[in-house]
């Protein structure tokens, strides 16, 4: 049993840190409520949210009193001597996160003191309760923290969206910079790898498919969205704008790829608006589609009046163009050429690329929601058309905006809506965690207090979130700077009751299995020298091509030549865009009969056998459709699949050929192993167990040369070691 | 498999067989439910006669309008023209011309009715009769059939299903034991259950060895519920891997495969349905077969006549099939989806989300054909006779099998659920069935 007393104290004892101002001087306060208050400014205490300041009285006294509940003004004259550091930050979240555990922890105590006289449980109860709370109690106690070997491949894991490589993964465990863990983390924070995994973060929430619609033969690409996507991350746009940019966006998905947001559920419009709301507002309003919310306070009219935010946009826009007899037009000249399969006369390729140019996300000013026909509520009458209007967070006025769901937008990602925000920081903080602070993290409650983990923590993350301008890579910067993320994993599984209840606090990250995509990455990086340099790219390609004046293509060769232009949009690619870019075909990046490239620059969704689907990846039909659960299926990809057979185990795979045997330090071949797969070092009995392989005899089969035998050994060794349960989960 | 090998050779064959069932009974993702015999007495629960159960399942919402309750002529029945099925006043839609010619072996339910246009709710809602709910994960028929009846056989799953996307509820609360076993593409069956062709099985039993051992301290530090579960998954892939029940999900192995293929379709549905019926004849209860494709937001004329002609065309070849193996009678077939489309076409000349009114159909397995129970109005839009919701037609599924629709299973937290949904029952507060089965239906 780890001292809690111990930990609290030392902690305690590091967090106590006063900035203390050269300025000394009587002025006047006042708070937030309007009293006023005669005193010398000494120093703060603390940061963000929960930041004190210290004032001196006249009679000589100190008094702490919250930042957040001065003046405005107040705030302003304070700011610049409050830290705003990731490190000061991160203490803060440390110290609410201790706080937490140790109220939890005398709470739990106390109950365990006065069972034994509880006269309405049984013996057996109190028995298996006593079980309980001891359990708990143990996860109210921080966990130890991290190795080095271990934060580097959680950080990695967390913010690459993959294990170090090898060099990667010598080089930190090698450095002796007291700041190489800040260090690393800005680092990876700017790196491609991020927006790749972050990108598969946000494709699952949006539903990102290469075939942006399933109509007009898939031939809608999703190929600009994806690439401005990842610029967003890359560029770390405030989320605020980026999402205000996916709900405003007019024109076509290839000239402006923020109005694929709306594209993607045409024809939908009220199912868009639930996805909105789950995405963005972490809030299930689906049932009040049909009927008044049975739990929350959110009738059937309140849908219907935000659905008619969005009452007024169009998908598709007329052209005056006809499409139809250019398609015959072109197709003629196919067919008099004689390019047409036998027995048509019609190209129905250029029939659905043609059917594609006049997606136009536009504002029309009609307003297309009406109440249903079937509306039974006193409220209203069945097709009436409804005011737009909000149920919950600020009034919105209509006037002030351009369009009504540029006022929804608006609306959404207010500092005044009291769900946006908190929404944001709650995934993120599952993204770190493996658990979120409010569960299930569509379903956040009307009131947060006592429906989150830890409910002061959860409102230090959203004013920290607003302060920092909604900058998602700022947000991670502190997140991993804090010892709650640099802890150990903890051992023991949380209960979904324990969830339930807001009871689990944190004193490390869940030991998370890895994601479909993390493992994915992972083989990636074991296989390849330059894990994160290919990408697929084709949004210049794509805007060019449909901005193509199509009456202009008059010859075989030109109408050909424009098909087959567009067959190879979002072809990979490596190295920056421009003249250089090389296109590759099918087999880019194809290694041992697989295409060995990050999950981000993979076709979206996979075939449902593909590794990635086996292993949960979502088909992104639904928001977060992804799993982490293990079956049968899996565990025969890693026995007797072709990446841990053929792709990392071969003579010629990369981690053999260019790590076991490369150059470089002449380091032992079994340890160059066991820091490329665990990013750690073998113990001394898994060091002997590998050697002793390197020594085996020949299997009986046809005699081998003693380096045939030793590098069969080492791929042993490979498959040994991405066969264990330590590779799959996030330690 | 060196350890498992020499286990088995030191058995006399009596025992080898025990063992043999045993382990696999355990590796395709079943428990160590007792086996229910031939002789067994479960159908007095139910009633029901059916021994094994198709489930055709037809992701994103199957236009009732164009397959099983056509409104040919009225000005929301669209392109879609009817056909005869040789009862007078039922027709289909001319996509689905086989059954047409098949009706006296089938049953349509015209009235089904949910309340959630959602796919994922509705989906879900249709799979356990229940509506998703954020702290627990209910069970889907295949794994409900497997706890109520016992295990069907010895050495196969009880439940499998093919082409299933990520979000399959699968066994829910049941735990992991119970899981439906996968199948993505039918042609490739199990994925990756043989050694590869460059491992030989020395020096798979010298990797197996070294992996424990480079594992060893990992799993021991942290024994969390989800690491156990993996381990469990890797003993039990392994016992798998020696048994000879894999031959079972070889789809060419199916004698006078092209053929079939031909009658089938050479298509997804038309090869699930294929692999079903093998699986079935093999002694396996529950198939849920999945295909997709039905969310017809728009140009639905242009995709339906492929998309409904590949399902006619499964399910009447695996009828017949069913009925040249003299199965027809011990397995029903049931065709689902999580709702309807909306009668009236969009801009995009395609159909919306309509949950209030849609079309399942039952088939085989004690189902009394010739039928189509229940009406929608003439446009197609509400229920007009014999409503049917999802608890409904899962008990009328329970009830073919002969499941007790009344048995209460309580979950780890302690939460009564029932195979049909659950109710209290206002006079004795007991927790009963919410869910009827369609009499009518069973002749």
């Amino acid at each position: 049993m780890k001292l809690l007393h111990q930990h609290l104290l030392t902690a305690v004892g590091v967090l106590t840190v006063f900035a203390v101002s050269a300025r000394a001087e009587m002025r006047e306060w006042t708070s937030s409520d309007g009293k006023k208050l005669e005193a010398e400014f000494v120093g703060t205490e603390g940061a963000g949210a929960s930041a004190m300041v210290k004032l001196k009285l006249a009679n000589g006294t100190t008094v702490n009193y919250p930042v957040a509940k001065l003046s405005a003004d107040d705030r302003v004259f304070v700011k610049s001597s409050l830290p705003d550091d990731p490190a000061a930050l991160a203490s803060e979240i440390d110290k609410l996160v201790l706080n937490k555990m140790k109220e939890s922890y005398y709470g739990l105590r106390d109950e365990l003191a006065s069972l034994a006289q509880d006269q309405n449980l049984s013996n057996a109860d109190k028995a298996k309760r006593k079980a309980e709370i001891e359990r708990e109690m143990k996860m109210c106690v921080p966990n130890k923290m991290t190795s080095d070997s271990q934060f580097m491949r959680r950080i990695y894991l967390d913010i690459a969206g993959r294990i170090p490589t090898y060099a990667e993964a010598s080089r930190f465990l090698e450095s002796r910079s007291p700041d190489k863990r800040a260090d690393l983390i800005n680092e990876l924070l700017d790196t491609e790898a991020f927006a790749m995994r972050m990108f598969n973060f946000f494709s699952d929430l949006l539903r990102v498919r290469d075939r942006l619609v399933m109509g007009g033969g898939g031939q809608l690409k999703a190929i600009s969205y994806m690439e401005y996507i990842k610029q967003s991350i890359k560029d770390d746009k405030p989320f605020d704008k980026f999402v205000r940019e996916l709900l405003t966006a007019e024109g076509t998905v290839w000239d402006n790829p923020a109005s694929a947001y709306m594209v993607t559920d045409q024809g939908m419009r009220l199912c868009n608006l639930s996805n909105t709301f789950t995405v963005f507002l972490g809030t299930e309003i689906t049932c009040a589609q049909c009927h008044d919310h049975p739990f929350e306070q959110v009738k059937q009219i309140d849908f219907y009046r935000m659905a008619s935010f969005m009452g007024e946009y169009e998908t598709n826009k007329r052209s005056n163009l006809n499409y139809r007899a250019e398609v015959e037009r072109m197709s003629k000249v196919l067919l008099d050429a004689g390019k047409l399969r036998p027995n048509t006369v019609f190209d129905n390729q250029l029939n659905l690329i043609l059917g594609t140019m006049r997606t136009n996300v536009n504002d029309t000013g009609n307003q297309r929601v009406a109440l249903p026909h079937d509306y039974k509520y006193d409220n209203g009458e069945p097709n009436q058309k409804v005011r737009p209007a909000a149920y919950f967070g600020d009034t919105v006025n209509l006037e002030k905006h351009a369009t009504p769901r540029a006022a929804f937008a608006e609306w959404l990602t207010s500092p005044g809506n009291p769900r946006f925000t908190v929404n944001l920081v709650n995934r993120l903080w599952k993204l770190a965690f493996g658990l979120g602070q409010i569960e299930p993290v569509d379903n956040i409650p009307g009131h947060l207090d006592g429906q989150a983990q830890n409910y002061e923590l959860l409102k230090f993350l959203e004013q920290m979130m607003v302060d920092q301008n909604y900058s998602i890579k700022d947000f991670f910067r502190v997140v991993c700077n804090t010892n709650t993320y640099q802890q150990k994993a903890e051992e023991l599984s949380p209960t979904l009751t324990q969830i339930d209840s807001g009871a689990y606090h944190f004193p490390g990250p869940i030991l998370r299995r890895m994601s479909a995509e993390q493992i994915w990455d992972s083989m990636v990086t074991l296989t390849t020298a330059n894990p994160d340099g290919m990408v697929r790219r084709g949004a210049e390609k794509y805007r060019e091509l449909m901005n193509t004046d199509i009456t202009t293509l008059k010859t075989v060769e030109q109408i050909e030549s424009f098909k087959m232009q567009f067959r190879q949009i979002g072809s990979l690619s490596s190295g920056e865009g421009g003249d250089s870019m090389m296109m590759m075909g099918r087999d880019a990046g194809r290694i041992g009969g697989e295409q060995m490239v990050r999950a981000s620059e993979m076709p979206v969704p996979m075939p449902p056998g593909h590794f990635l689907r086996m292993f949960g990846q979502s088909d992104k039909t639904l928001i977060e459709n992804q799993t982490t659960h293990g079956s049968t299926p899996q565990v025969m990809a890693l026995l007797n699949g072709s990446i841990t057979n053929k792709v990392l185990t071969s003579p010629d795979a990369y981690l053999i050929k260019e790590i076991a045997y490369g150059d470089g330090k002449k380091g032992d071949k079994i340890d160059k192993i066991f820091l490329s797969v665990l990013g750690r070092y073998p113990y001394p009995h898994e060091k002997r167990a590998a050697a002793s392989g390197l020594r085996a005899r020949n299997d009986g089969d046809e005699p081998r040369s003693d380096e045939e035998k030793e590098i069969a050994a080492i791929g042993d060794v490979i498959w040994a070691l991405v066969n264990t349960r330590e590779f799959l989960f996030i330690q | 498999m060196k350890y498992l090998k020499e286990n088995l050779n030191k058995l006399d064959e009596l025992s080898r067989r025990q063992f043999v069932a045993r382990t696999a009974k355990t590796a395709l993702g079943v428990s160590i439910l007792p086996v229910a015999g031939a002789s067994s007495k479960v159908l007095a629960a139910g009633g029901g006669t059916a021994e094994h159960c198709i489930f055709f399942y037809m992701n994103g919402g199957m236009t009732h309008m164009d397959t099983f309750d056509p409104k040919p002529g009225t000005e929301t029945g669209g392109k879609t023209n009817g056909i005869p099925t040789g009862v007078p006043g039922v027709e289909l839609s001319e996509f689905m011309p086989q059954l047409a010619k098949r009706f006296k072996d089938i049953a349509v339910i015209r009235s089904m009715t949910q309340k959630t246009g959602d796919h994922r709710g509705g989906s879900y809602w249709m799979h356990t009769s229940y509506q998703p709910r954020a702290t627990i994960i209910h069970p889907t028929m295949g794994p409900w059939a497997a706890r109520l009846l016992g295990k069907k056989h010895e050495t196969l799953p009880d439940s499998v299903v093919i082409g299933g996307g990520g979000n399959h509820p699968g066994s829910g609360f049941f735990g992991p034991s119970l899981s439906p076993l996968p199948i993505g593409d039918p042609d490739r069956g199990v994925q990756n259950s043989d050694l590869p062709d460059n491992v030989s099985e020395k020096q798979f039993d010298r990797r197996y060895k070294l992996m424990n051992t480079f594992d060893e301290t990992f799993r021991s530090e942290f024994k969390t519920d989800e690491v156990s579960a993996y381990t469990q998954f890797y003993d039990e892939t392994l016992k798998l891997m020696s048994s000879d029940d894999l031959e079972t999900f070889k789809l060419t192995n199916e004698p006078n495969y092209e053929q079939k293929v031909a009658s089938y379709g050479d298509t997804r549905v038309g090869k699930g349905a294929m692999l079903a019926k093998r699986l079935v004849s093999s002694g396996i209860r529950f198939v849920e077969v999945q295909a997709g494709g039905w969310d017809m937001h728009q140009d639905l004329w242009n995709a339906i006549p492929e998309r409904a002609g590949s399902l006619d065309m499964a399910l009447a070849a695996l009828i017949d099939d069913l009925k040249a193996e003299g199965l027809f009678e011990k397995t029903l077939i049931v065709l689902g989806t999580e709702f309807g489309r909306t009668p009236k076409i969009n801009a995009n000349g395609g159909r919306d989300h309509h949950p209030r009114a849609f079309s399942t159909m039952f088939a085989g397995g004690g189902i009394a054909g010739g039928q189509a129970y229940g009406k929608s109005d003439k446009l197609g839009i509400a229920v007009e006779e014999d409503p049917v919701d999802p608890r409904d037609f899962n008990a009328t599924i329970a009830h073919a099998l002969g499941m007790d629709l009344n048995k209460v299973v309580y979950s780890s937290s302690g939460r009564p659920f029932l195979v049909a949904g659950h109710k209290q029952d206002r006079a004795t507060g007991k927790v009963v069935s919410e869910g009827k089965p369609i009499a009518r239906l069973f002749g």
